[in-house]
């Protein structure tokens, strides 16, 4: 009936009065890397494993290649998976683990053989498989877990935070090498995580979870720049929060104030004066001035502050500015501006349009 | 310099002082034994007569034969129940995570609670009485179960609550039936364990008298032959059945050690 790779039906999942997975829907396709992005306990782990077949939904239906697998257990499905602790058969060598599924299949022995040698070419783990577990690396170990996902060429692969264990210049390394293998197979990738940056660089399209709900579904760039709800601006590293009040709504943009500075925000639907508004703004979206002020655009906001601090991050610095009502903005800039200095008065800038409004809908229901 | 070594000197010699004391105390029966099965002057072996009449005797003595045969039968048959049950209970109770686990856990557990003695006696009435049974060596196979069941249940129980349960999610992810599941990556991580509760089952009914005495008659085993003799006095052929026996372990514990040291046999497996 569809012809999508993956495809959930109005999959829900209760722990007692916990919905874990509240009626959520999505297709997955052929060599595509989608990312279930949220924070813990926002259900995409219990997503995933309803997909593996490792817990069975309450309501709903998961289609793999076209067939429906809702009640197959996990050995009938035909998936790959790779977990976040790895879960490698600690007494089985390398070559054991990679060739487990395929074992399993009974494969015949040379085209055991021939899947072994293509999927640890593929990892660069060559002439490691007479190994055991114990012996190998943090990333040796994640290149073994995905050799062992993908050596049967399953139809779908499950990643469930495979980086969350590695340290930072490993999760960079591995982030390069699964783009690569994805790119040089044909299996869809369903890749689970609480990290944005992750979730951003990895996947094409993805979908933001929060208490067990799709809060928006998408090409990535399309949740970066255009979050549809205020959990999705701020999950998606919108790292500057203003709380106002609506002041003068209008057609495309609206006035809003923040605790004592008027501001020009996009105008947020359904906020009538007097609302309490969320304002998102992502830091590498503002400007310092310091000298004489360039005209900026007819809808721009321009507040001046002091610089508190500066940070240094290698390729760009953030820059702590307090305002006169006592909030603050982080600003990134590239790091060698001249002639700015702590403690030193600057002005902020930004175009209304480049943050994102949301009514508050938590005042409303009290 | 001086004396804070001769301080530490004292304190490691007083230490290798108290193993010394410990081992003699485990050990100084067992070597007596062995010592009095070579002698002829078994009651006052000073100053000893060497002989070795008493292994001699032990050969053409046919119920010890006998008795061998079937304390080996009854062990092995114990061990392989009681591994049995015990894993699959161990197994049970842990993967399956019920508000009653405790009190599953302890009524498993008490026939550890139980005389031996009373297990006896009443797997005699039952059987005799309800069932109309008479005792017989597989009877006295199953009433050892009762018992050893709980303690190779608290030797596995003790593995197996450490084992990660996600591994068999794994397993099964990559296409391995439970069962599968189980042989392939389950047991191979647990077996130090099931080894163990096997062996002690084994040794529980090998040596076992109260048990088996009720149940099986006039079948004799070690222990009941053993038993037996005390009527006319100790025979010195009970020093040197007790010096084979020793011996016997002895040989498989060195074995066991040199398989381990060359790599044959892995006992568990390191972490990861």
């Amino acid at each position: 009936m569809t012809t999508a790779a993956l495809s959930i039906q109005n999959v829900s999942k209760h722990f007692g009065k916990t919905r874990a997975v509240d009626n959520v829907s999505f297709e997955v396709n052929r060599g595509e890397f989608f990312s279930l992005l949220g924070p813990s306990g926002s259900g995409k782990t219990t997503l995933l494993r309803i997909i593996a077949g490792l817990e069975t939904p309450g309501e709903g239906a998961v289609y793999i290649g076209g067939r429906d697998v809702t009640k197959l257990p996990p050995y009938a499905r035909g998936i790959g998976m790779v977990f976040q602790d790895f879960l490698l058969f600690p007494h089985k060598t390398v070559g054991e683990n990679i060739a487990f599924p395929l074992k399993m299949q009974r494969l015949p022995a040379d085209k055991q053989r021939e899947q072994l040698e293509w999927v640890v070419s593929l990892v660069r783990m060559e002439g490691l498989e007479d190994r055991f577990p114990h012996q190998l690396s943090g990333g040796q170990k994640q290149r073994v877990a995905l050799a062992r996902g993908l050596v049967s060429r399953p139809d779908v692969l499950l990643l469930d935070e495979p980086l969350a264990n590695l340290d930072r210049e490993l999760r960079k390394e591995m982030e390069v090498e699964m783009r690569r293998f994805q790119s040089e197979i044909d299996i869809p990738f369903v890749y689970v995580t609480h990290n944005q940056e992750e979730a951003l660089t990895l996947s094409a399209r993805m979908a933001v979870m929060n208490y067990g709900k799709f809060e928006q579904v998408g090409p990535k760039l399309e949740l970066y720049h255009h979050p549809a709800t205020a959990f999705v601006a701020s999950f998606l590293g919108a790292t500057n929060h203003l709380q106002g009040k609506l002041t003068r709504p209008g057609e495309t943009y609206s006035h809003m104030d923040w605790k004592g500075i008027d501001l020009v925000i996009p105008s947020p639907s359904a906020a009538g004066p007097g609302d309490t508004v969320d304002y998102f703004l992502k830091s590498e979206k503002l400007g310092i001035r310091t000298g004489e002020a360039t005209p900026e655009g007819t809808n721009a906001n321009r507040i001046r502050g002091k610089l508190r601090d500066i940070i240094f991050q290698g390729r760009y610095s953030d820059y702590f500015v307090v305002f006169e009502n006592g909030e603050e903005l982080i600003i990134s800039e590239t790091a060698d501006i001249p002639s700015v200095e702590i403690g030193r008065s600057i002005e902020v800038t930004w175009p209304a349009e480049a943050g994102y409004a949301f009514k508050n809908e938590e005042e409303e229901a009290s | 310099m001086a004396a804070v070594s001769r301080k530490e000197w004292a304190v490691v010699g007083t230490q290798a002082g108290m193993l010394g004391i410990l081992y003699i105390f485990l050990y100084l029966p067992i070597f007596f034994i062995i010592f009095v099965s070579f002698v002829d002057n078994t009651v006052w072996p000073f100053p000893p007569e060497w002989t070795l009449k008493w292994y001699q005797r032990l050969t053409i003595m046919s119920d010890f034969h006998e008795g061998f045969k079937n304390s080996f039968l009854l062990g092995l048959g114990t061990a392989c129940i009681s591994t049995f049950f015990a894993g699959i209970a161990a197994i049970g109770l842990l993967k399956y995570r019920t508000r009653w686990r405790g009190v599953l856990a302890v009524i498993y557990l008490s026939p550890l609670f139980v005389a031996g003695l009373l297990i006896g006696i009443s797997t005699l009435m039952f059987n005799r009485n309800i069932l109309g049974l008479h005792g017989t060596l597989t009877s006295a196979i199953l009433a050892n179960s009762t018992q050893a069941m709980a303690f190779a249940f608290l030797v596995i129980l003790a593995q197996l609550a450490r084992y990660d349960w996600r591994m068999d999610e794994a397993a099964m992810v990559f296409g391995a039936r439970p069962l599968r599941t189980f042989w392939e990556v389950t047991l191979p991580t647990i077996w130090p364990s099931v080894f163990g509760a096997f062996l002690i089952s084994f040794i529980l009914a090998f040596n076992n008298l109260e048990i088996s005495f009720y149940n099986l008659g006039a079948i004799p085993t070690l222990p009941t032959i053993a038993w037996g003799t005390l009527r006319h006095g100790i025979e010195p052929e009970l020093y040197a059945l007790a010096s084979v026996i020793n011996f016997l372990v002895f040989f498989i514990l060195i074995i066991l050690f040199f398989l381990i040291r060359l790599g044959f046999v892995r006992l568990g497996y390191r972490e990861q």
